[in-house]
């Protein structure tokens, strides 16, 4: 199978956040107690009952007082995912067939490494101390349904389907370049910007923390190689040189 | 004590070392465990998630061990003598066959480094462990938590480099070392060769 992803056109999104109750809908989370801060963005953050959710970015100029942006936020489904990467229980998070990065909370150790090392902040704990994020509906997509967010998505702000295609498509629509599409190996949900990423909240040029990456690329290894150095090096001193010999001292008793 | 028995350590400090080595590979197993998702490790700790537990846990033993070691070792490491000079000056004597070694005192200085090696990682790896262990879940505090896991695994590194020579050096390279650590005492003239100047302080 190709991998799976999602395609978000924030200029078609009317901010209805049918997506974020459809994704609480299908992945049964409790709703959440929020305060009125001046905004109908709402709830303010991601959260352990909160998978996705629509950024609101006011953006009011001379020209168009009125610019209003959506951006959807949730796990990006990193080609490359750093929380993966630093993951210290296997099978915590895994990828599924389809691309997604998806979890499982029996496996989960609860060390929270992953929220260190995520580019986009999107790990949350919930009162278990379990990993709760979006997994792109891994349970829909395995039987090859759309999730639901994209599912209900009535302006197709939103679309799932296959990677390429849903790129070809982006470009077809005239965006030359497509947030994520080569990002951390790719994201999983790549983005149709019609402005800089930094105006719609994102970074430019998401990445795994550099320490992570030295991590996995030099501190692994070494740790393997600096053992068998030693060994090595023991067993050539001591071919060599063998065991410290010391000449008699005087005795003087 | 017999009378050509010198007694070289004591029952604390013994104790204080194989608390220290059993919690180290208790914990550089584990270690390895997380690192490279050995399931077998894992199984053999009753599963990450206890193996967690025990790792974080065992880590505190560590750390209050090497606490103690320095009231045993740091005033002494600390002291930078002629004699270390000369004994660096020739790598200990251990890259001749060989060894002409003026006399030294209790502890020398390739020991020094040894515990002064030890107690600076063992320091670094334990405060970076308790951090990445208690983290509040905030998000500001990612690069405290991110430096911590770096300097924790440098420290892991470096550890499994500096254990294995202290080993090899106390088992191999120097027969008849080892029972320091078991017994507490060795033979005089044995130690004559090695502590001369101590061995004369000590009125033997």
């Amino acid at each position: 199978m190709g991998r799976m992803s999602l395609l978000v056109s924030p200029e078609l999104c009317i901010g209805c956040r049918g997506c974020q109750t459809a994704c609480k809908e299908w992945n049964q989370l409790e709703g959440e107690k929020t305060e009125n801060r001046g905004t109908t963005e709402n709830p303010p953050d991601l959260s352990p009952n909160t998978f996705n959710k629509i950024r609101y970015v006011e953006l009011p100029s001379e020209k168009n007082p009125m610019r209003l942006l959506f951006v959807s936020q949730r796990c990006m489904h990193c080609g490359d995912a750093g929380c993966m990467k630093i993951c210290p229980a296997p099978g915590a998070l895994f990828r599924t067939d389809e691309g997604a990065v998806a979890y499982d909370k029996d496996k989960c150790i609860g060390c929270r490494l992953c929220v260190t090392s995520c580019p986009f902040n999107v790990p949350r704990y919930d009162a278990q101390n379990k990993i709760s994020k979006c997994h792109l509906c891994a349970d829909r997509i395995s039987q090859g349904l759309t999730p639901s967010c994209a599912k209900t998505c009535p302006t197709g702000a939103l679309r799932y389907g296959d990677r390429d295609e849903l790129l070809g498509l982006a470009k077809k629509a005239g965006y030359s370049k497509v947030y994520g599409e080569k990002d951390l190996e790719g994201l999983g949900a790549v983005y149709a910007f019609t402005d800089s990423p930094k105006i719609y909240g994102m970074s430019d040029s998401p990445a795994i923390p550099e320490a992570v990456v030295f991590w996995n690329n030099v501190l692994k290894p070494l740790s393997y190689l600096g053992l068998a150095g030693v060994a090595a090096a023991a067993v050539l001193h001591y071919v060599a040189f063998g065991p410290k010999k010391i000449e008699e001292v005087k005795k003087d008793e | 004590m017999s009378n050509n028995m010198i007694k070289k350590v004591s029952g604390l400090e013994i104790l204080v070392h194989w608390t220290m080595a059993i919690s180290f590979f208790i914990l550089v197993i584990s270690g390895f465990g997380f690192m490279f998702h050995m399931e077998g490790v894992g199984s053999a700790f009753g599963g990450f998630e206890q193996m967690k537990t025990i790792h974080n846990w065992v880590g505190v033993v560590f750390a209050a061990a090497l606490f103690l070691t320095i009231f045993h070792y740091l005033p002494v490491a600390l002291k930078f003598t002629s004699d270390d000079a000369a004994w660096l000056s020739k790598a200990g004597g251990y890259l001749s066959k060989k060894a002409q070694l003026p006399p030294q005192d209790e502890i020398n200085a390739g020991q020094k480094l040894l515990y002064i090696a030890v107690l600076v990682l063992g320091t670094a790896i334990s405060v970076t462990g308790v951090i990445i262990w208690l983290r509040p879940d905030m998000a500001n505090l990612n690069s405290a938590v991110l430096l911590s896991f770096l300097i924790h695994n440098i420290s892991f590194v470096l550890f499994l480099i500096v254990i294995p020579v202290h080993i090899y050096m106390a088992t191999l390279a120097n027969p008849g070392t080892l029972r320091i650590m078991i017994s507490g005492t060795v033979p005089v003239e044995w130690a004559r060769k090695r502590h001369a100047k101590w061995v004369q302080k000590m009125g033997y």
